[in-house]
């Protein structure tokens, strides 16, 4: 038994927060004004210093580590909201040519992944219409072994970077995944304000010819694979989500020490000691939880139970602490100048990821067998 | 990173296991007594004896008195199993009495003591609350006098709940009536049959009995204090310390109930309430995960800091979601007692509901834990 990371994964933690903590301080705001919603320069040094690599084999261009390696690194980049597709792109779509892609599809994007020059983004979510009319008919037509794709996904996040997307062709209830060419032409995409300018998109197929190569996966396959993608992705955001809160903790801890009300500093009244043991309370329980599943996932077992355990938890602690954080802050926590406003609106975008707290409960009690 | 018990470890568990279901008999008749409120009865006295003739009681001891010289998660893995089959995690002797004999007590105290409760023989019930001392314990006032040969003790004790069936009292008194109250308290081994003690009961709402203890010039020899005079506060706290685990497998075992009893009963194609038994599956797992770690940091040899307070908030409290969402699963059943046809669960979780509170406010309520967090774990100052 160890709840500590290993030595090296440690000093890999350390080198990465002293980094971001020069580089990306600022970023995050910067990104929410910026066109592209991230920081290309960042993008490109993340690559070099090996990040996107870490849990790709060595022959695509990876360091081969695991899932607790890439964990103890975006909990890193929660702390300092750092902005951009690493999730979507590097660790969900990167997972999901290497597991399922061929030969061919592992040697063309992987490398590309790691490396930065490439940006692939899944595109999974049918909308549901229940208030608009949806103006594009979903279609897949099988015609001289290629296929015709029409249909919409929403919140492709940062579809605005991406130079292909693994789309999610639904037919008869069966899906199937195939990597589309963002850039062609009647491929297109809108970009959503949401509560955290992060660049979640609308995109639309409109009779998009693809050929029976770019497939990932088997046809009818895109079930199983959409399932381990979302696990990736929840996985991969309680980590985020880990440090994230821990900022927000430190921020609040840090202002009540020096604020001063009532001639004391507020952190001594017991209402916000209260408060802050509440929120240190949630975040040491996503942070073992999360822990826990990202090191089953690295032992090649099924962690299906304990990813939906760590972001049922993570998703309404996210909540919770964020909205303690901004009450700690008072005044100054609703200003818009100030971080903390920032942390709480990323924390809203990270509590619905991949699915919020009441989507993973279903899950885990389906794992519970009742 | 390793969330597993080493392969050396998970077979100590599995023989742990396999003795107490082999000793299925004792190990029903000791929860039954535990469970009625009333203490120690003669089943909790054999298993808890035969748990000692293994060496399992103290597995963390030197051989000479009784233990194992085991590493400390094998502790852990015993009380685990315990709480799991009899509800019982230790006793307060080997848990918070011994230790601090071990590392404080003269030579006679620990020949006299020590192999006997390892042995699982004796058991020392905490004498530290009184009326006006309960989370503020240093302001206890019992008074006991240097006399010369002996010391001459008065005073009136609360919540010492064990005081009915241990042999001994584990009496913290005051010695030394001026300055800071911390600095003039003193340990005792006061035997419970020494004339002048009386006991009354007091009853909780989960029928379970505590004590109040009165001494009226109880007559105490100089060789029953324990360590040094007035260092009795910084004994508590470091037996504190040594009982820092609670383990989950006892809420683990009552949550399989209510998820066979959900899905007996149909009740599974509730989606509301399939979110609230998952809900518990996640606080049960994660209280699990903060008790190893507890029990991690101390197999390493250190002292956990806010961890241990953390541990002890969120395992009652998530004792208390446990019992509170199987009453809202169960309805308007859920309030009926057990010997009624219609209590679903033979009544058992209308008694829990009870008994649960307990937890709550009892070793530290809640309320000073989150102190304590917010305090030694984020540094932020007294009020």
């Amino acid at each position: 038994m160890d709840f500590n990371p290993e030595k090296e994964q440690a000093a890999i933690q350390n080198a990465v927060r002293e980094f971001l903590a020069k580089e990306a301080k600022t970023l995050a705001r910067e990104a929410e004004e910026s066109e592209d919603g991230y920081s290309r320069e960042l993008w490109q040094k993340m690559a070099d210093l090996g990040w996107m690599g870490v849990s790709f084999p060595e022959e695509y261009g990876g360091s081969g580590g695991d899932f607790v390696d890439l964990i103890l690194i975006l909990e890193e980049m929660g702390k300092v909201l750092v902005p951009g597709p690493y999730i979507p792109a590097i660790i969900c779509s990167g997972h999901a040519i290497l597991k399922y892609g061929t030969e061919a599809q592992r040697r063309e994007f992987i490398p590309k992944l790691t490396k930065g020059s490439l940006v692939a983004i899944p595109a999974l979510i049918e909308p549901v219409a229940d208030t608009i009319q949806v103006p594009i008919k979903e279609q897949v037509k099988a015609k001289d072994g290629s296929y015709i794709l029409s249909g919409i996904r929403l919140f492709v996040p940062y579809a605005n970077l991406a130079e292909w997307f693994i789309y999610r062709a639904i037919s008869k209830k069966r899906n199937t995944l195939f990597m589309i060419n963002a850039k062609s032409p009647r491929v297109s995409y809108s970009v959503f304000n949401t509560i955290a300018s992060d660049k979640q998109c609308e995109v639309v197929l409109d009779k998009v010819r693809v050929e029976k190569l770019n497939m990932l996966g088997e046809e009818g396959d895109g079930e199983k694979i959409i399932r381990e993608i979302n696990e990736w992705g929840a996985l991969a955001y309680c980590g985020f989500i880990l440090g994230l809160l821990e900022q927000v903790l430190k921020m609040s801890v840090d202002y009540a020490k020096q604020r001063v009300q009532f001639e004391k500093p507020i952190g001594s009244f017991q209402v916000i000691q209260h408060q802050c043991a509440d929120m240190a309370t949630d975040i040491d329980e996503v942070k073992f939880l999360t822990y826990q599943a990202a090191w089953v996932l690295s032992k090649g077992l099924s962690a299906t139970k304990e990813i939906s355990m760590a972001k049922a938890r993570a998703s309404d602690a996210c909540r919770r602490v964020s909205l303690l954080g901004v009450k700690i802050h008072g005044g100054l926590g609703i200003i818009i100048d100030q971080d903390m406003q920032l942390y709480f609106r990323r924390a809203k975008a990270a509590e619905l990821a991949f699915g919020d707290g009441d989507f993973h409960r279903e899950i885990v009690a389906q794992q519970l067998k009742i | 990173m390793d969330f597993r018990f080493s392969p050396e470890e998970e077979n100590f568990r599995k023989e742990v296991r396999d003795f107490l279901i082999k000793e299925e008999k004792v190990v029903e008749g000791a929860r039954k007594e535990w469970d009625s409120g009333q203490g120690f009865g003669p089943y909790c006295w054999e298993i808890l004896r035969k748990i000692g003739s293994k060496g399992w009681l103290c597995p963390t001891w030197p051989k000479k008195y009784g233990g194992l010289e085991l590493p400390y998660i094998y502790r852990y893995i015993i009380q685990e199993q315990m709480h799991y089959f009899t509800n019982i995690y230790s006793t307060v002797s080997a848990g918070m009495a011994g230790p601090i004999i071990l590392r404080h007590g003269n030579e006679k105290q620990k020949n006299e003591y020590l192999l006997r409760i390892a042995g699982g023989e004796i058991e020392f019930a905490l004498g530290y609350n009184e009326p006006q001392a309960g989370s503020d314990l240093a302001s206890l006032e019992i008074k006991a006098q240097d006399m010369g040969d002996y010391f001459l003790i008065n005073g009136q004790k609360m919540f010492n709940t064990r005081t009915h069936y241990a042999q001994y009292h584990w009496l913290g008194a005051r010695t030394e009536p001026t300055g800071p109250k911390y600095k003039g308290i003193s340990l005792f081994i006061v035997d419970l049959k020494t004339s002048g003690i009386s006991i009354t009961p007091d009853w909780t709402l989960g029928h379970m009995r505590t004590n109040q203890v009165f001494y009226d010039d109880v007559k105490v020899p100089k060789e029953a204090m324990v360590g040094d005079i007035n260092k009795g506060f910084y004994y508590i706290l470091e037996a504190l310390d040594y009982e820092r685990v609670s383990t989950t497998a006892g809420l683990e075992r009552d949550f399989k109930e209510i998820i066979d009893y959900v899905k007996e009963s149909g009740k599974n194609k509730d989606p509301l309430i399939r979110q609230k038994i998952a809900e518990l599956a996640i606080d049960i797992e994660s209280a699990r995960l903060l008790s190893l770690r507890v029990a991690w940091i101390l197999n390493t040899g250190k002292v956990p800091n806010y961890e241990a307070s953390m541990l002890k908030m969120v395992v009652s409290e998530t004792e208390q979601k446990l019992v509170n969402t199987a009453m809202q699963i169960l309805g308007p059943y859920g309030q009926i007692m057990e010997g009624t046809k219609w209590a679903p669960l033979n009544g058992k979780f209308e008694w829990r509901y009870r008994d649960s509170l307990e937890a709550l406010v009892t070793r530290g309520t809640s309320e000073i834990m989150r102190n304590i967090i917010a305090q030694r774990g984020l540094g932020l100052p007294r009020g």
